[in-house]
């Protein structure tokens, strides 16, 4: 019996400001506290047709044939907190961290069946009870309808620094900035236990959100821009390479589920996964329908002329990034083994759209930012990846003061 | 491709297929096999204490019991045979242990699941009797005894599972009673009547169902449509009794395997024997592994051999099938249609020009038995212990020993297998036979030998056992010459019986020779490869679900085709593989 559900990556949008080029002011800090909404239910094939996110199981009895078909059709929901800090080292350069704790999880399996071949020892086709009954009496435990795991466990941490490159002359008439952002994972995030059947990991791998090594540039263009450098409308590109290392695993010895997680003797003790990179673009629009009254405050040091430059009241955003996946490489003892998982992850592609609306409260004189977005893969097909729709509602505090 | 001495074809085996092997062993063997049959040992565990042991618990009953059967066949599997799987273990990672059991668990295992069907059956109701009515005053003679209306005409009773027609020539209008009985009662509500594609059960209007004691129950099925006329009409009977098993679930009544009867309505001008059973589409029951084999003028370009082999897929064994091209380095080279990390196949050919193929064909005269018979004295001391040969070892035997068919009927004859055996053999020349094999553990004079080639027909009724013409052979997994595998006995309050009486193979072995001799008849050019890769491929005669390979043998042209890898394994495209050094 193979495992009934593995492990179920997930996206994590990784909030941002609303421009691809936006740093913080030297000495500036900001504070970023996210609540991510994560559900996931199924995959791209390579056709682009959705497909469940493990394939159907076809049960078998030694010398009975067909017992049945398992089917199922599981949705994974996690909630996530994300907790960022920026700090502007200059004008031109920010660093940052960020630290996403996943504060539960939920995979309802919502198992189904369709009955095999007539078992005449049963007088009966198997049912699914009848299935489960005959598992549990060889040891296997029924693998629960929901899995709920409320555990705080953290998550890959990110440390990333990001450049305004200097503009050329051209660019400053023009409104044109550009930037660089190179980001570094730290492998603080767990892999999926090998011996549970429903099991979540939550390296940046498993979850599917990041590289662990990444470089951006990314450029933007303002339009419709006041006397305090205020733009009405902006878009931007941003193109980046991620970079995944190979990741150890353990294989199962079926130590609490003896007949799905059991591969360790054939697999080995240990295996590997080379993710594959990424090589992605995001273009992105951003306009400013209302920019709000603007008052001196101390978060303008009193001046009316520095508040008038600061962010508008309301920003919305819209971007889609195309992410390009290379093959992931499974390499275990088994050839046959790493296939079956290969097979779902050949080089494919994520299609995906964000939209995202900022209340900037700044120019009323209040440090903070509320925002909220949602994130979807569904809307074009991708293709060998899992299409995770994430909305996410934060609040921004920017610690500087004039 | 192996060549050199044992040890070395076994290395070799195992290094080029190691991660295959390994595979196979956990996925076939540690999360299929060893759990399944461990769920054997509570049935076994009431007739046999030593298996309630310590040694036995905690999941460890299959794998001790397949290794003791293992370890007592080892002696069997001469020194090269040891020193190929010592080979295997080497190259594979496999202990050695593991090795053996891989390359001995299949008769083995058959042996107990038998018994244990055995015992499930011998609990489940039983047919006591079936009426055709009306028969003994029809003006016929239905049974083809050559009497008309003798008083019992129409009557089974003590029921004989039949291996041709239940009656011939009965009216469309004839009702059918069947008296089931079981100790723990027969529930009425399990009581099927199928009748060709109508099924017929509990509260059916046309279905009477009495119970006439606690422990019987007569159903009575009456037509409300005339049956087709001049037809061939198939009957499948079963119930189940009242009492549930609980452990090992699923919950469960025992059932009695279908009984198929076959009878002729009037018109159909078909003598008992001359009935060919009809497909049978009810979703119940697959085709079992059979045989097909032409020679001379049946056969296009040489003699040929088409095998069809079901027997456990577990959905890994098709991931794990290979063409091994064995090159001794002393005897002929040869090729097996097999498994990685097992030594053999159920079919080869060797570069003499001689082809094999083995199907398994149940009983109770098998090694497993004898071994609780030699322990009769003690039973709580007995242990079920598998001796002798296993088939895949037979295959082997001839391929690496037979110039002729003769030759390679006489080496399968040799030695006792461990469980019973129907082996095609033929040769370039045209030799062509079928030994049918068991343990003869009841000593019934053949030694567990019954060989019969195309020309040989059964004394008492002059046909030929399983032939159309003097150059072709149709083998399924039912004895058509060894009828009597078993004597009938009583064993710890185990009945002992023929395997036409319990075996879930039988109906549908004797439905699976029909349908490929209805093809074989209806072809009246001569045989080639192509034809009987179309047969093959038959969706009526394919196990969708434990098909494991498809080959023809070109006895001639020295090639073997093989189609496997899918399930089923007729899904795949057929290769060719040359028999050469």
């Amino acid at each position: 019996m193979k495992r009934l559900v593995v492990v179920l990556a997930a996206v994590v949008a990784l909030p941002a400001f609303a421009l691809e080029t936006q740093v913080l002011p030297q000495g500036a800090i900001s504070l970023d506290l996210a609540y991510l909404r994560t559900s996931l239910d199924k995959q791209w094939g390579g056709d682009r047709r959705a497909m469940s996110l493990i394939d159907d199981i076809p049960r078998y009895e030694p010398g009975g044939g067909l017992q049945g078909i398992l089917r199922a059709r599981p949705i994974a929901e996690f909630d996530f907190l994300l907790v960022q800090a920026l700090y502007g080292v200059t004008d031109s350069l920010s660093v940052g961290v960020n630290v996403p704790i996943l504060m539960r999880s939920t995979i309802a399996t919502n198992i189904a069946w369709e009955p095999g071949d007539y078992q005449p020892q049963l007088g009966r086709a198997y049912s699914l009870e009848d299935f489960w009954s005959w598992a549990q009496s060889m040891g296997q435990g029924r693998v629960p309808d929901r899995a709920v795991d409320t555990r705080f466990r953290l998550a890959d941490i990110v440390l990333g620094a990001k450049y305004l490159l200097p503009r050329f002359e051209w660019m400053k008439t023009h409104h044109v900035r550009w930037s660089t952002q190179l980001n570094v994972a730290l492998p603080t995030g767990t892999n999926a236990d090998p011996e549970e059947a429903v099991s979540v990991g939550t390296n940046l791998w498993e979850l599917h959100a990041a590289g662990d090594v990444e470089l951006h540039l990314a450029a933007d263009k303002h339009f419709f821009v006041d006397e305090h450098g205020v733009y009405r409308l902006n878009v931007g590109a941003d193109v980046f390479y991620a970079f995944f290392r190979p990741r150890q695993y353990q294989g199962g010895r079926g130590l609490k589920n003896p007949l799905l997680n059991n591969n360790a003797f054939y697999v080995g003790d240990t295996y590997w996964i080379d993710p594959g990179d990424w090589l992605a673009g995001t273009v992105s629009v951003d306009v400013v329908p209302f920019i709000g009254p603007t008052r001196a405050s101390i978060v303008s040091g009193q001046s009316l002329e520095k508040a008038q430059a600061l962010p508008p009241l309301l920003t919305l955003n819209a971007s889609f990034t195309y992410v390009a996946t290379a093959q992931s490489d499974w390499q275990s003892n088994s050839a046959l083994w790493d296939w079956d998982r290969e097979k779902m992850w050949q080089p494919g592609e994520k299609n995906i759209f964000r939209f995202t609306g900022t209340v900037s409260l700044l120019r009323l004189g209040l440090p903070v930012q509320l925002y909220a977005s949602y994130r979807s893969q569904d809307i074009l097909p991708g293709r060998f990846t899992r299409p995770a729709n994430v909305f996410t509602a934060g609040v921004r505090a920017v610690a500087k003061f004039w | 491709m192996v060549s050199g001495t044992a040890y070395e074809r076994g290395l070799a085996h195992g290094t080029q297929l190691r991660s295959k092997i390994r595979s196979f062993y956990t996925t076939l063997m540690t999360n299929s096999l060893f759990p399944f049959l461990s769920r054997e040992q509570p049935d076994i565990a009431t007739l046999l204490k030593e298996y309630e042991g310590e040694r036995y618990q905690n999941g460890r009953f299959a794998f001790e019991l397949l290794l003791e059967s293992a370890k007592n066949l080892e002696r069997n599997l001469g020194r090269a045979g040891r020193d190929e799987l010592r080979g295997i273990a080497d190259g594979s990672g496999l202990s050695y242990d593991e090795a053996l059991i891989l390359n001995t668990f299949v008769d083995t295992t058959l042996a107990v699941r038998g018994i244990g069907l055995a015992i499930r059956q011998g609990r489940a109701p039983v047919v006591e009797s079936v009426e055709l009515l009306g028969l003994a005053t029809d003006g016929l003679d239905n049974d083809g005894d050559g009497q008309t209306d003798e008083a019992n005409e129409g009557l089974l009773a003590p029921y004989a599972p039949p291996f041709f027609a239940a009656a011939v020539e009965v009216d469309v209008r004839t009702r059918l009673r069947v008296v089931f009985s079981d100790p723990d009662g027969v529930d009425p509500q399990t009581v099927r009547v199928r009748v060709d594609e109508g099924l017929f059960t509990f509260g059916d209007p046309s279905l009477e169902v009495l119970e006439l004691s606690p422990t019987t129950v007569q159903a009575t099925w009456t037509p409300l449509e005339p049956l087709p006329a001049a037809s061939q009409v198939t009957v499948v009977l079963s119930a189940g009794d009242k009492r549930i098993i609980e452990v090992p679930g699923p919950p469960r009544a025992s059932f009695r395997r279908d009984e198929e009867l076959v009878v002729t309505t009037r018109g159909a001008g078909l003598g008992v024997r001359d009935i060919s059973r009809p497909p049978l589409f009810d979703n119940r029951t697959r085709p079992p592994p059979f045989t097909v084999a032409v020679r001379n003028g049946r056969a296009e370009g040489g003699p040929l051999m088409a095998h069809s082999f079901a027997l456990l897929d577990a959905n890994t064994a098709h991931k794990h099938t290979v063409s091994i091209l064995h090159q001794p380095h002393t005897g002929p080279a040869f090729v097996t249609v097999g498994w990685a990390g097992i030594v053999y196949g159920m079919s080869g050919l060797n570069e003499r020009g001689v082809g094999v193929a083995c199907n398994p064909s149940d009983t109770l005269d098998n090694s497993v038995v004898g071994s609780v018979l030699d322990q009769v004295a003690d039973l709580s001391k007995a242990r079920l212990l598998a001796s002798g040969l296993p088939a895949g070892y037979l295959v082997r035997r001839v391929l690496e020993r037979a110039t002729t068919a003769a030759e390679g009927a006489e080496a399968l004859g040799e030695v006792d297998p461990v469980y019973g055996w129907n082996c095609t053999v033929a040769d370039d020349q045209g030799g062509l036979e079928v030994v049918e094999l068991d343990s003869d553990v009841f000593k019934q004079g053949q030694g567990g030998v019954y060989r019969y080639g195309p020309t040989d027909r059964d004394p008492v009724s002059m046909r030929r056992y399983s032939s159309l013409t003097d150059d072709d052979v149709v083998v399924g997994s039912s004895y058509t010459r060894n009828v009597d595998d078993s004597i009938v006995l009583n064993l710890a309050g185990q009945r002992v019986v023929p395997q036409r009486f319990w075996s879930g193979f039988f109906f549908r072995s004797r439905r699976v020779m029909d349908n490929v001799t209805r093809r074989l008849s209806a072809r009246q050019a001569p045989v080639d490869v192509e034809w009987l890769k179309g047969v093959l491929v038959e969706p009526e005669v394919v196990d969708r679900s434990d098909s494991m390979n498809a080959v023809v043998l070109d006895l001639k042209g020295r090639v073997v085709h093989s189609a496997m890898g899918t399930v089923p394994a007729t899904n795949s495209p057929f290769v060719a593989t040359e028999v050469r050094r």
